[in-house]
């Protein structure tokens, strides 16, 4: 459904170029829960960012559901941002001036009017993250699990192919981080939606179907779930700390 | 159901802090703006400042560094509004909202508050005006003159701002709505302007460059008519141009580097330098407009003092309460008629002493006009005409003693030496213009008496010399001085009686100004060309308002009347008076809301350096101290650059004038010292509200 091929991305910093992709490739299925984790630096979010169309790319090709994004134009991007991709950012990205429930509908309201499904569908999210209770509230009076699980909810909206979410535990408590996770199985369970989340944090990481590592701006290695998500943890855990003793090895 | 646009009415109401300021910013840009331009248009200033002079000068020249000051003033509001919208926008196109999508709305938006704010602006503009005028002749002087009349041409430039304001919100919308890297709106909010680090040389050169443009800039016309025997262009004053590079440079010293040494104690108050030089872009720019409002406010200022204590110093060391002089062709008042006057106030008049003089033409030097804006120097017979005492004279009417050897003249020039280039020293002979006979002469030197110093001057001859050039000089070329003092206390009544009788006791053949020269006059007639004066190039004045500003200050008869000068100071002054403090509270407000609103924004800006701050336990005071430090550099920086840098520039001016600081002038300096105490005050005053704001939005106790 994703496909990432021979991406390059770099950055300019004091009028020389810094590489922060090499050519990644990579591709998640349909369903699919897959996860990125990397030490900082190592070009997670700037892989998300380019996925998401948010940053321009130089090299490289990302095909979304059978459609190469690189040579559209802005508005047939921001089409695909808006009905094929479902976001979800660490500082969860939440309208200040709206409640829980227009926040939720912000997708579709950018659409064009918002239809009477719409709304029953917002309230379906609003119960399936147990946010209910405080859909009339505004992003500053609820939890960061509260707003988080709403801008899940708000991801979902559209039905997506693809929810991309950027850190979506950093900002959390383990309670919330776990409300947050749960959240993304029942959509891809419930909605069947893709995810592709990029974290630090392994526990959030163990309930993906893949890890990918990435390292230095390469895909250092791919871990496929294959046991117990406790063991899968320790798994994921041991290959972060292979990657940091590779680094030690050649002195970096 | 919620469509696109109630979605966006919504996300308005959240930013409405946010759209006030920007309201506020647009609305004091115009309402200054037109201000300013309804007093530079208004018929009652422009008569009272005439075309080409200095002050009409100084007032556009103060105009362009205001305008210049709203125009960065409002660039950087709509700035600051789009940093602050730029959050909302990104999230919208990283939903997936297209820029058509977005486009509509936020034109609307941005049209509505700039076209709102500005309208409502040019509307306050003229009610400012109105009250702040009549708020000066209520409280301060009033005048006939000072009759408020506006011509609505300046809504010209308040137009063209208008426009000015609008397009450039448009052009940042549309900037915005361009930009590719949805990232980079999402964060820009967030988004440092640091600026590059100069060296620690950056300061001391800064001054430099002050120092050297200010010189530049003073001394280059005159150096470049030497050069080029050519009038300068306005480009000239380009060489002012370091002036700004210097300020932009020491801004910077202080936003990077600030003023003391941090080598003992580096790590004293580095959160507050830390913190100012990474928004060091927004706030150099900032204080340099500041610095340069400041400048102008106290330039314009100082046009009072400077004007009114040499004026009093003069009026209070004259030797006698009045004087007045008349051509002999004239019937004017004598002393017998002066007594009688006077009688009819009770009073009697004293001292009384006349002595006559002559009036001549004298030879010398002049500067003639080319094509092509070039000029050369050329010897004329009849360059001006002049006022000659005869040695013995002199002595009675003055009681000093001067000896005036044979073929030669002396200049009377007031006890200081300024001014003396109304005088001319360089004659070779005088013309008896009945007779046309000549008289060989040499420049003798300066005899002293301060009242009789006159720009149409006085100057003194042999007695042998006074005779035989005297010969047959018809009564339209001779004249009468006389001086007399009051018995006792003076009456404003009677000077004003006195003074309107003499005017009236005049023919129209003396209704002109000083700067009609008779002599020049008839040079010009004799050379088949019309004499400047008698085009409409010259201002003219009428015995029909001997009360005016132009009149009292330009008629060239007009006496030297003790109390009427002393208490119609303000009167005849009263239009350049106003403007000046017009002028001057007019960039002060602007100074000082830029100032504000620049505090305003560095509270936004590092509310979460603040909060970080309360987290690592950092007190009440030790907060307040670091608010406090901001607001400082905002405040003090341009308070104190721009008014000592204007402070040295008048100095420099005044000096240059004739080499010397005279009394008057000094008097003048020491008042216009008090004045900035007083200023600096005010300003003290805003900087304490503004750092009590930025604690209460920063919810430091």
């Amino acid at each position: 459904m994703l496909y990432v091929k021979n991406l390059h991305k770099s950055y300019q910093s004091g009028g020389k170029s810094c590489p922060v992709l090499k050519g990644i490739d990579l591709t998640v299925a349909n369903q699919e829960f897959v996860a990125v984790m990397g030490p900082s630096g190592s070009g997670k979010s700037t892989l998300l960012n380019c996925i998401s169309c948010y940053i321009p790319f130089e090299e490289g090709c990302i095909t979304l559901g059978g459609q190469e994004l690189k040579n559209l134009n802005e508005d047939a991007l921001a089409k695909i941002r808006n009905e094929k991709l479902g976001f979800v950012f660490q500082d969860f990205m939440l309208l200040d001036g709206l409640n829980v429930r227009e926040n939720i509908l912000v997708p579709r309201i950018i659409q064009g009017e918002v239809s009477e499904e719409a709304g029953k569908l917002a309230d379906s999210l609003l119960s399936l993250f147990g946010i209910e209770h405080i859909k009339d509230k505004y992003p500053a009076d609820i939890s960061g699990g509260e707003r988080q699980r709403t801008a899940v909810a708000r991801s979902l909206i559209n039905k997506p192919l693809l929810i991309l979410a950027d850190e979506p535990t950093g900002n959390l408590d383990s309670k919330s981080s776990r409300a947050v996770i749960e959240s993304f199985e029942n959509a891809r369970e419930q909605l069947g939606a893709a995810i592709f989340m990029v974290t630090h944090d392994s526990f959030a990481a163990s309930f993906c179907d893949r890890v990918i590592l990435l390292k230095d701006g390469c895909v250092y290695n791919t871990l496929k779930k294959e046991e117990k998500q406790s063991a899968f943890q320790d798994r994921l855990l041991t290959a972060i700390k292979e990657m940091s003793s590779a680094d030690a090895r050649t002195g970096r | 159901m919620m469509t696109m646009k109630m979605l966006e009415n919504k996300l308005q109401k959240t930013d409405r802090k946010q759209a006030v300021l920007y309201l506020f910013c647009n609305f004091v840009s115009l309402l200054l703006i037109t201000a300013y331009s309804a007093m530079m248009f208004s018929p009652t200033v422009l008569l009272a400042l005439p075309e080409g002079g200095d002050s009409r000068k100084q007032m556009i020249a103060i105009f362009v560094l205001a305008l210049f000051g709203c125009v960065v003033f409002t660039v950087y509001a709509s700035g600051l509004f789009f940093r602050k919208k730029a959050k909302q926008l990104g999230i919208l196109m990283a939903l997936g909202a297209s820029r058509k999508r977005l486009a509509p709305g936020l034109f609307r938006e941005v049209l509505t508050l700039s076209g709102a704010s500005s309208l409502l602006g040019i509307a306050a503009g003229f009610p400012f005006v109105f009250l702040l005028w009549n708020g000066f002749s209520l409280f301060l002087v009033d005048s006939e003159q000072m009759t408020l009349k506006l011509d609505f041409k300046c809504l010209y430039l308040s137009a063209a701002f208008f426009v000015i304001v609008v397009a450039f919100s448009c052009l940042t919308a549309c900037r915005y709505l361009k930009r590719t890297n949805i990232m980079d709106v999402v964060h820009e909010e967030h988004k440092n302007e640091p600026v590059k680090e100069p060296g620690r040389w950056c300061g001391a050169i800064g001054i430099l460059l002050v120092l050297a443009g200010a010189v530049c800039g003073y001394s280059a016309p005159s150096v470049y008519m030497k050069l080029f025997s050519a009038y300068p262009s306005a480009l000239i004053n380009l060489f002012y141009a370091p002036v700004f590079a210097g300020l932009y440079m020491i801004m910077l010293h202080t936003v990077v580097h600030g003023w003391r040494s941090h080598q003992k104690h580096p790590y004293k108050n580095i959160i507050s330098r830390s913190m100012m030089k990474f928004q060091g872009k927004q706030t150099v720019n900032n204080l340099l407009v500041s610095t340069v409002l400041i400048a102008g406010s106290a330039f314009a200022l100082f046009y009072i003092p400077m004007l009114s204590v040499g004026q009093t110093m003069e009026i209070k060391a004259r030797p006698f309460d009045y004087s007045y002089h008349y051509r002999m062709d004239q019937t004017v008042p004598k002393q017998e008629d002066i007594t009688a006057l006077a009688a009819k106030y009770d009073l009697s008049i004293k001292d009384y002493r006349s002595c006559s003089y002559l009036m001549l033409a004298m030879d010398g030097t002049i500067e003639i006009e080319d094509e092509g804006n070039t000029f050369h120097y050329e010897h004329a017979d009849l360059v001006q005409e002049a006022k000659f005492l005869s040695e013995s004279d002199f002595y009675r009417l003055t009681g000093k003693r001067i000896s005036v050897n044979k073929g030669t003249y002396y200049a009377i020039s007031n006890d200081e030496e300024t001014g003396t280039y109304y005088l001319n020293t360089g004659a070779s002979f005088l013309t008896n213009m009945t007779t046309r006979t000549t008289l060989p002469v040499s420049f003798a030197g300066f005899a002293h008496y301060s009242f009789l110093y006159d720009t149409v001057g006085y100057y003194i001859l042999n007695d042998e010399d006074y005779k035989a050039i005297s010969n047959g000089l018809t009564p339209d070329w001779q004249g009468t001085v006389a001086f007399f003092n009051i018995s006792g206390k003076d009456s404003y009544a009677f000077a004003e009686d006195f003074f309107h009788t003499l005017v009236s006791s005049f023919g129209p053949e003396c209704e002109f100004p000083n700067y009609y020269d008779r002599v020049a006059k008839i040079a010009a007639n004799e050379a088949g060309k019309i004499y400047w004066g008698d085009t409409d190039v010259m201002t003219h004045i009428s015995f029909d308002n001997p009360d005016t500003s132009d009149f009292r200050a330009y008629w060239t008869y007009m006496p030297k009347i003790r109390i009427l000068d002393r208490n119609d100071f303000s009167r005849t002054f009263a239009v350049f008076l106003m403007m000046f403090l017009f002028i001057s509270i007019i960039c002060a407000l602007a100074a000082m809301i830029i100032s504000y609103t620049r505090c305003m924004t560095i509270t936004l800006n590092n509310r979460y350096v603040f909060d970080d701050l309360k987290r690592l336990g950092a007190s009440p005071s030790f907060l307040k101290k670091e608010v406090k430090s901001q607001a400082e550099i905002v405040f003090k920086i341009p308070s104190v650059i721009g008014m000592s840098a204007m402070y040295f520039l008048y100095s420099m001016i005044m000096f240059a004038n004739d080499g010397k600081l005279v009394s008057g002038e000094i008097g003048g300096l020491a008042a216009c010292l008090g004045i900035l105490v007083l200023y600096a005050v005010i300003i003290y005053l805003v900087f304490r509200c503004s750092v009590r704001k930025m604690c209460l939005q920063l919810t430091i106790e």
